[in-house]
């Protein structure tokens, strides 16, 4: 039952989103989970969270990218240059941080260069960094620009009642979510922490029909299972940048520990607000994620996120936190070694790495510090 | 009569502790292959020679290092983090804080008054700031890394190297070997510059004394030296046994806790 959302997490098509396309619908890629991904849905389009899993080598978005930038957007560019994202209709870029601002540029500039690499429709969806009512306005621009776009690229109605639908149908599947995510809270763990983490990534992935109907069998069997995980495990939490990565989950529960909780770039952190599913449409979308500060490309926000943080380790009563972000990671490295101080004055360990996106990353160097860092909880 | 042991396989150097209780009973310390499991067989069974034992007169044997995961003959593994700090805190009781630098990483750990590890810090995929660095360094200027140590005692003027990047550290060696500098001012601005890469790393964690450093790089005194000059604090001596068995023998301490635990 787990194999559908572990399939869309492990791959940049998955089996789902192919047998879609066949069937004639459009597949949209996006970078950031700031981008109201109901607008592509009421659209009739598979809105898909860009991911940079399968790359092996970046000798085609080095030369774009300068040295000193994280690998997540050069993993991008190397794919979409290479030409692995085939299957997308269209891509959106958004400013998530400088890092990924610049893919826009460097995907652009790569199209010219690779033929066949820049989907026809391509755009830059720029979304405010603070939260204040002008912010908000702006927000709401930029959604009707994109709405805009898509309409006359292809040529496609987009209707306020469609939009209703779509947020209802994404509300829906983050009330699964947030009830999946509560069954990790238990002593008596149900789920492991890498198979919640590929719901959560399948999530941005799969076509959403299809994710919140298999999601609503696989939360029933999961609270009906007799697997209990967790016994005199230790409980982590994972926090920071960009992980779309199965395998750094399975990595620390394969140290020992089980992973219970996440406030990272991918999962559960994105979905933690419901969309309020009365009124203007476009305005609730744009209340909803830009009133959302978990990720710090959000300016002046960190105590809310360390409220929200140390919130979850209490819920789900965990027993150390994993920092980890990808190297040359502005944002998150600082972020990350402020929230370190302000865990460890309360007793809580912590613990941070710092490393290269998905498959570039040397698992013998984290799984030493995990191990350590188990240790260290244990002791 | 309880025997234990502890089993480090580095990068660089695989290293063997074999205990009686508190007594060491032999140390072996071998150059490591390419393959872990050869290169714990062999530390293993050259330290039990040495003891006049056989692999089946031990107890208990802790594994650690890279290697750990291979390592066929192991009771349980644990990280080369606890084992150090462990060994550490046996060479010398007072230190709060242990600069690890082994064969391709560095480490500093914090211990808390119980001894245990209360935070640590590696660095990252960079030759810089470990064995590795001077093994390269050493090589360019044709001397051995103990020489590398020596020499450098009798500089004057060190030399200050603009990168501490093993990469151009290198071809700054060869600029200044090719310009006539004297090997001893070249060579202390090497172990100054490796001394700066980890005092990064120390001040990155906080330093609280007592200090003591393990790892094969501690016993260069260049860079030994340089760090205490750096951090403005004297670092401990391990004196009962050579630091860089610190991985093994704390290995072989746990081993010890393990066979206590079971009683």
């Amino acid at each position: 039952m787990i194999d559908i959302f572990l399939n869309a997490a492990r791959t940049i098509e998955p089996n789902a989103v192919s047998e879609e396309k066949q069937h004639g619908k459009l597949v949209v890629g996006y970078t950031c989970s700031y981008l109201p991904a109901e607008i592509l849905h009421a659209a009739h389009i598979i809105p898909m969270r860009l991911r940079g899993i399968e790359t092996h080598s970046l000798e085609i978005a080095d030369s774009y990218y300068g040295p000193f930038i994280c690998t997540f957007p050069k993993c991008l560019l190397q794919l979409a240059s290479q030409g692995s994202y085939h299957f997308l209709d269209g891509a959106i870029i958004s400013t998530g941080c400088d890092g990924m601002r610049r893919l826009d540029e460097c995907w652009r500039k790569a199209g010219s260069d690779y033929h066949g690499s820049l989907p026809s429709f391509f755009h830059y969806f720029d979304v405010p960094h603070k939260r204040e009512s002008y912010a908000i306005s702006w927000f709401i621009e930029e959604i009707r620009k994109l709405i805009q776009h898509l309409k006359t690229h292809f040529n496609v109605k987009i209707t306020d009642d469609a939009i209703r639908q779509s947020i209802q149908l994404y509300n829906h599947g983050r009330r699964l979510m947030f009830e999946l995510d509560s069954l990790r809270h238990t002593e008596q763990v149900r789920i492991s922490g890498a198979h919640a983490f590929a719901v959560s990534v399948a999530g941005t992935i799969l076509p959403r029909e299809l994710f919140t109907e298999q999601l609503a069998l696989f939360l029933n069997h999961v609270k009906n299972t007799n697997t209990i995980m967790g016994k005199n495990q230790k409980r982590l939490m994972v926090v920071g940048s960009v992980n779309d990565d199965l395998e750094l989950i399975e990595l620390i529960e394969q140290c020992g520990a089980i992973v219970v909780s996440e406030h990272l770039c991918f999962g559960i952190r994105n979905e933690d607000d419901l969309v309020n599913e009365t009124g203007d449409p476009v305005a609730a979308l744009a209340d909803r994620y830009l009133s959302n500060s978990a990720c710090p490309r959000m300016f002046g926000y960190f105590s809310e996120r360390l409220n929200l943080v140390k919130e979850k380790i209490q819920k789900a009563h965990v027993h150390g936190v994993i920092m980890q972000n990808i190297r040359f990671c502005d944002l998150h490295g600082s972020e990350n070694g402020l929230m370190e101080h302000a865990l460890e004055a309360l007793g809580i360990p912590c613990m941070r790495i710092e490393r290269e996106y998905g498959s570039l990353t040397e698992t013998g160097r984290i799984k030493m510090r995990i191990q350590a860092f188990l240790e260290r909880i244990e002791s | 009569m309880t025997i234990i042991a502890g089993c480090d396989v580095g990068s660089l150097t695989s290293k063997a502790v074999i205990m009686q209780q508190d007594k060491i009973l032999a140390v072996e310390i071998i150059k490591s292959k390419a393959k872990p499991q050869e290169s714990a067989n062999l530390v293993l069974e050259n330290a039990l020679t040495k003891a006049g034992l056989k692999l089946p007169d031990v107890q208990f044997i802790v594994g650690t290092g890279y290697g750990r995961d291979h390592i066929p003959f192991v009771h349980k593994t644990m990280s080369e983090i606890s084992c150090h700090a462990r060994g550490a805190k046996w060479l010398v009781p007072s230190a709060k804080t242990i600069i690890d630098i082994g064969g391709q990483d560095c480490k500093v750990i914090k211990l808390d008054k119980t001894g245990n590890v209360s935070k640590f810090i590696a660095n990252d995929k960079c030759a810089s700031g470990t064995g590795r660095f001077l093994e390269v360094m050493a090589r360019m200027m044709n001397i051995s890394i103990q020489e590398l140590g020596e020499v450098s005692e009798k500089s004057k003027q060190p030399i200050q190297f603009a990168s501490m990047c093993t990469v151009w550290a290198q071809a700054d060696v060869v600029k200044y070997l090719n310009s006539g500098f004297a090997l001893e001012d070249i060579g202390a601005g090497i172990n100054m510059a490796m001394a700066n890469r980890v005092s990064m790393l120390v001040s990155a964690i906080g330093i609280e004394t007592d200090i003591c450093m393990t790892g094969g790089v501690s016993k260069n005194s260049g860079v030994f030296v340089s760090l205490e000059r750096i951090l403005g604090h004297k670092i401990k001596k391990a004196r009962k046994l050579d630091p860089q068995l610190a991985g093994a023998l704390g290995a072989a301490l746990i081993a010890n806790d393990q066979i206590k635990g079971r009683a």
